[in-house]
């Protein structure tokens, strides 16, 4: 090989040029790893595309690591414990330790064992409410941005009431009429007053894609609208479908916590929420039983920030441009290490 | 002017929703409100008596009469009757509720949109680098803890275990109420915890919300002529971008307006509080149904009234929409 490479003429010009070359552009190798970008590991080629770049947003897989460790918790954590949730298991406020890991209530009832049960139908009505509300949100949000016209006057009209209708209050009017309001009834209501932001956005998405030519070409090849809904439109949805029931379900965890709280919820239902109505209505921070309270408060924030890391990166996929965001500190190092204007913004 | 006719239009309509919902709502449901009243009586109280106490409610004629009635006591302000503290009229004790809450809800309003927007606007500034990669999850994470949560580990931490602020009321009692330093001082005293508490919830929606907004605002032309003409970053950064994305900002302040009113509910619950969530809390143990109606249609009101207010001052801020 090295005589071939010899025996070329030498030309001057040619030699300068791949000596240019090797100093100014490196190659693409040592550019993915001056910038850290790792190649796409083999098996995500094989997802489609927006859930390939979730499953590589280290927020979003971290958020989706800690929801499967707390479903887990709630659905096998029942079965680790001998108490009956209901029932008194021991005496009252006894510190956390080796009969009672996190101690027991000021009912002598066992709070790992609530903390469980109570996960179970915490995270079963906040994510249903999380999920009904992003589906009727998607059927108005698509329906008004698609079939436009006086539809889209009326269901935006209502949109738009449903948001300024403040959510805790009305939902408290109901609560207090059907009295001591089942966990079942919260998710009820808290999905059918939660799907104005999911229509909203998924509104405005639909109508930027109802002129583009995909839609365009489906209509005039005669399909049925409903069709093109859901085979055109629909697929394109998915992240903000998925943004839109992420928000719902935070709004819902938070806004059943909130309810449960102030007395509003059935108070022999074991959630996350009666546990801390409970905790407060016994003064237990006052009489110094620390963990009646901090496991179920610390349950509903560990879910919160776990759906907000989830929304980060789903934040990413519908808006690219945020994911751009991240890298650009490492392009303003790289350029500056090659001593070109970092002039980027 | 046409725009704001427009918006002013729709706050009308959505408030006879409102009241019409909150009208049915309660007509809808198994068993009326007075009904529990009467069974308290036990089967003591005679034909006349019943009928009076389900006028009292506005019960009584066809659905249609009673609409109309409930139309009419809802524009005089009259809200009935409060049970709890009885014969004090509900729109006076609402009132008074909705005083504090506003003191709460406002300061805490103020100070998190500005310090989260400016939060914002720095992190989308520098984005990728230490404060946008750090603060950002934090605050919007701050955002998904529960209110409660939020007011129950600041009333532990320093009002039981450090003692720095009072375990309850809006100020001191001994003191009278009035403009001198002395009473507003005791006001301020006794908020900070809950209007800390309401802040810390709320200032990472601001923060997202402008961060994602400039974000994408910053490859516009606009900002790259701007920067192209040789302007400095500062008058890039406020005058041509913030500008801009606090337009968006502005219409969900008022949006959250309601949530937020919603959340300092729970917040009044933790400090003991005297708002309208305190008085609503009790209304909601003794069923007191004018009260919880009636702060439903308060709420509604000073969230349709921010509403107007962020309409005017996006009319302001915009010159688009005063051409429109």
């Amino acid at each position: 090989m090295s005589d071939i490479i010899q025996a070329k003429p030498f030309s001057l010009t040619e030699a300068l040029d791949r000596e240019a070359m090797a100093s100014m552009a490196p190659s693409q190798a040592e550019l993915m790893e001056e910038l850290r970008v790792k190649p796409k590991p083999g098996w995500t080629s094989r997802l489609p595309p927006s859930l390939a770049a979730f499953v590589t947003n280290p927020k979003g897989m971290a958020g989706v690591v800690i929801l499967l460790a707390l479903v887990l918790f709630s659905v096998f954590g029942p079965m680790m414990s001998d108490y009956n949730p209901n029932r008194r298991a021991g005496k009252p406020h006894v510190a956390p330790g080796y009969e009672h890991v996190l101690g027991t209530t000021r009912m002598g009832k066992d709070v790992f064992t609530q903390l469980a049960y109570g996960g179970r139908i915490s995270l079963t009505v906040g994510f249903g409410a999380g999920i009904a509300a992003a589906l009727i949100g998607l059927a108005i949000g698509i329906s008004a941005g698609y079939f436009g016209g006086r539809v889209d006057d009326v269901l935006t009209f209502f949109v738009n009431v449903i948001l300024v209708l403040p959510g805790l209050p009305l939902i408290i009017v109901i609560a207090t009429l059907v009295e001591q309001a089942s966990p079942l009834v919260i998710g009820v209501v808290l999905a059918l007053t939660g799907w104005g932001w999911p229509a909203r956005t998924i509104r405005t998405q639909t109508l930027t894609l109802r002129t583009r030519e995909f839609v365009l070409s489906a209509e005039l090849m005669g399909e049925r609208k409903w069709r093109i809904v859901l085979k055109e439109i629909f697929p394109n949805m998915l992240s903000f479908f998925v943004g839109g029931l992420v928000l719902g379900t935070i709004a819902a965890i938070l806004a059943e916590a909130a309810l449960e709280f102030i007395g509003l919820g059935d108070p022999n239902a074991v959630t996350w929420g009666t546990m801390l109505f409970w905790a407060q209505s016994n003064m237990a921070l006052q009489s110094g039983a620390w963990w009646e309270i901090w496991p179920p408060a610390f349950a509903i924030m560990v879910t919160g920030a776990a759906l907000v890391l989830v929304n980060f990166a789903v934040d990413e996929i519908t808006n690219p441009q945020l994911k751009a965001g991240r890298k650009i500190s490492l392009i303003r190092k790289f350029l500056k290490r090659r001593g070109r204007s970092a002039d980027v913004f | 002017m046409v725009f704001l006719l427009r918006r002013l239009a729709f706050y009308v309509a959505a408030l006879f929703v409102a009241i019409t919902l909150n009208f049915f709502i309660p007509r809808l449901m198994p068993g009326d409100p007075s009904a529990r009243i009467i069974a308290s009586f036990q089967g003591r109280l005679n034909e006349a008596q019943v009928e009076a106490i389900r006028k009292s409610y506005g019960l009584t004629g066809s659905l249609w009469e009673q609409y109309v009635t409930y139309l009419g006591s809802v524009a005089r302000l009259d809200f009935g009757i409060s049970t709890v503290q009885f014969p004090e009229p509900t729109a006076s004790l609402l009132f008074y509720g909705a005083t504090w809450t506003l003191v709460l809800v406002g300061i805490a309003i103020f100070f998190a949109f500005i310090i989260g927007s400016m939060m914002g606007i720095h992190a989308a500034w520098n984005r990728g680098r230490f404060f946008d990669s750090v603060f950002t999850p934090i605050n919007v994470m701050l955002n998904a803890f529960t209110p409660a949560v939020v007011a129950l580990l600041l009333f532990y931490a320093f009002s039981l275990q450090l003692k720095w602020f009072p375990l309850g009321r809006a100020h001191d009692p001994s003191l009278m109420p009035g403009f001198d330093l002395q009473f507003i001082g005791s006001v301020l005293y006794h908020a900070t915890l809950p209007v800390l508490s309401i802040f810390l919830v709320s200032f990472g929606g601001w923060h997202l919300g402008m961060r994602n907004v400039m974000i994408n605002l910053l490859n516009e032309d606009f900002v790259i002529l701007a920067r192209a003409k040789g302007l400095s970053d500062r008058r890039v950064r406020y005058r041509y971008v913030a500008r801009n994305a606090i337009l968006p900002q502005i219409t969900s302040l008022a949006l959250s307006v309601g949530f937020l009113l919603g959340g300092a509910l729970v917040t009044e619950q933790v400090f003991n509080y005297p708002g309208l969530g305190k008085f609503t809390f009790t209304a909601i143990q003794s069923r007191d149904f004018s009260f919880i109606q009636g702060q439903l249609l308060l709420l509604t009101m000073s969230v349709l009234v921010a509403n107007l207010l962020s309409d005017i001052a996006n009319v302001i801020l915009d010159p688009r929409l005063r051409k429109g």
